[in-house]
């Protein structure tokens, strides 16, 4: 695969993650202190998890941008002689056959890269990592502080409430067959 | 000439637009139907029959839990269920329904001992025979084998339609990234896990032809002829049917939480079915016990479940009258395509037929239940 010109966002960036981790990076993850230091290092971890989901973004936005760069590197070879001359609608809808065709089979072959899966599985750890965490938050400092039922608290009830429904299935079942062999 | 396909063109963004305006109907799962039996959200539907006598042994179809099992009755012309039922067979499909907040702890034993078992049941009870008939699609197809390992004294043959049971495969995307997520993590986060998170996936597989050019392929196949009725008519069943299938495809269930952290990870993480390691409720799967006729049914180009993951199936089995099909069409071009009604489904009826006659003590079962059903079924006539 080609690199794209984005080499230079893509250091800029690198630069910018080493700086966060030996500076503020190392700040946040410091232990807290004082009577407030259990939600503080809560809030803190929140640094993290965000930079780790904004560096895999960025890993998988400068990986497409990549991918798509050698999908019109191609295009613009397939239509070199083509578009050459008049303009007409015959034209553009050759181009829009070449178009989607070279785009489609360029992302197809990158989709089954290591370098795709690898993004791909990373991207979608950290966005959990960081939907969790919000959650976390949401729940610690905003329904909870005003009595209002949590997730967690509603997938406490949903799990009581299945063992439950299991249980009654159960015995249901052991009447009925009871019920056969009298 | 050139100006001229130009404004031909816009003609057919214009009617395009015109008759999506018009918002037409575009039913789907018309075959009629009947309700026999719930379990919390599944519903087990009872198709009537379409035939004086049908074949005796009935057919129950198990479709996935991603996506929804009117794919098999889209329209009246492209229906598998209609064209099962006109060569006479009495069929079966489970509705797994929309899972919600309360199903997020719902596991794979559930479904498949469960819902799936109790629904067997109810179709033994109701045809007054042992054994039926069951045919599996995709993910269903798994489901059926795993049932058909689990309990082979109560299916009389079975029939996969591209379904996976070895994972271990490079020639299938979803194989390849299935294998780089981490599903306890999607899992304890969504607990429900979206149907549109498993849509993205799909989406992501091809977005190029799937975001942008099945909408211009429509717009392209309109006809430009205003006086003419027979293209008006073209016209219509077209955008029907293309809203149909988009109907389907992005009418996606949200999967219970449990099920899919094993089915992913049993089954396409550690490839445990077809090494007979994959357990239910502790028990192993052993796909030794499948002594039943198997009929193995596979599409040539199937993006979703390539055919690696469907053949072996054949050779883990212990039946000995076990037949494999490959039709040359896509994963949902067997259900749709044009081959299904022509080839897939009459293909389907003539291996089954002679392996759907009865015994002497079914026969007599049977005739006692047919009588009770031809009675309920009448009423449902009358209604």
């Amino acid at each position: 695969m080609e690199k794209s010109n984005l080499e230079s966002t893509q250091e800029f960036y690198d630069q910018w993650l080493n700086t966060y981790k030996a500076t503020i990076g190392k700040l946040v993850e410091m232990p807290a202190v004082g009577p407030a230091r259990e939600k503080s290092e809560k809030m803190m971890k929140g640094f993290s998890t965000f930079a780790n989901l904004y560096a895999a973004g960025m890993d998988t936005s400068s990986n497409l941008q990549a991918v798509f760069m050698e999908a019109m590197r191609k295009v613009q070879e397939k239509n070199a002689t083509d578009m050459q001359g008049e303009i007409s609608p015959e034209k553009y809808k050759d181009f829009y056959n070449t178009w989607i065709q070279t785009y489609s089979e360029t992302f197809k072959e990158f989709s089954k890269s290591d370098h795709f899966v690898a993004d791909l599985g990373k991207l979608n750890s950290y966005l959990m990592d960081f939907q969790r965490y919000n959650r976390e938050m949401l729940e610690e400092n905003y329904l909870k502080p005003m009595n209002l039922p949590t997730k967690t608290e509603i997938d406490e009830i949903n799990k009581e409430l299945y063992s439950l429904k299991k249980t009654v299935k159960e015995l249901t079942s052991q009447i009925k067959e009871l019920k056969e062999k009298k | 000439m050139n100006g001229l396909n130009l404004i031909e063109d816009l003609d057919k963004y214009k009617h395009g637009m015109e008759l999506l305006q018009k918002t037409p109907d575009f039913s789907v799962g018309t075959t009629p139907s009947e309700v026999i039996f719930s379990e919390d959200k599944m519903k087990l539907i009872h198709y009537i029959p379409t035939v004086e006598k049908p074949h005796p042994v009935p057919m129950l179809i198990v479709y996935a839990l991603v996506n929804r099992y009117y794919i098999l009755d889209l329209q009246p012309d492209k229906s598998v269920i209609k064209k099962l039922l006109e060569e006479g067979f009495d069929v079966y499909v489970i509705d797994w329904g929309y899972p919600s907040g309360t199903d997020r702890y719902l596991t794979l034993d559930d479904y498949v001992n469960g819902y799936l078992n109790n629904s067997v049941d109810k179709i033994r009870e109701r045809s007054g025979l042992d054994k039926i008939t069951l045919l599996g699609v995709c993910q269903g197809g798994t489901f059926s084998v795993m049932y058909a390992a689990e309990h082979p004294e109560k299916v009389q043959n079975l029939v996969t339609l591209v379904a996976p049971v070895d994972f271990n495969t490079d020639k299938g995307i979803l194989n390849l990234w299935a294998k780089s997520l981490d599903v306890d993590k999607i899992v304890d986060y969504y607990g429900i896990v979206p149907g549109d998170f498993l849509n993205s996936a799909f989406l992501l597989l091809d977005p190029f032809r799937l975001m942008i050019d099945k909408y211009v392929g429509m717009f392209d196949r309109i006809e430009c002829n205003p006086d003419d009725t027979t293209s008006s008519i073209r016209n219509e069943d077209m955008i029907k049917n293309f809203l149909r299938m988009e109907k389907w495809i992005f009418d996606s269930p949200d999967q219970a939480g449990e099920t899919f952290r094993q089915f992913m990870k049993d089954c396409y993480q550690n490839n445990l079915l077809i090494k007979n390691e994959m357990k239910l409720n502790g028990t192993k799967i052993n796909l030794k016990n499948i002594t039943m006729p198997l009929l193995n049914i596979m599409a040539e180009f199937d993006h979703l479940v390539p055919n690696d993951s469907s053949k072996p199936l054949s050779n883990a089995v212990s039946s000995t009258d076990k037949e494999t099909l490959v039709f040359p069409t896509g994963h949902i071009g067997i259900f749709v395509g044009s081959k299904s009604q022509k080839e897939v489904c009459p293909k389907i009826a003539a291996w089954l037929k002679p392996r759907s006659l009865l015994n002497g003590k079914g026969k007599e079962k049977t005739n006692e239940q047919e009588r009770k059903n031809y009675g309920a079924r009448v009423n449902v006539n009358e209604t």
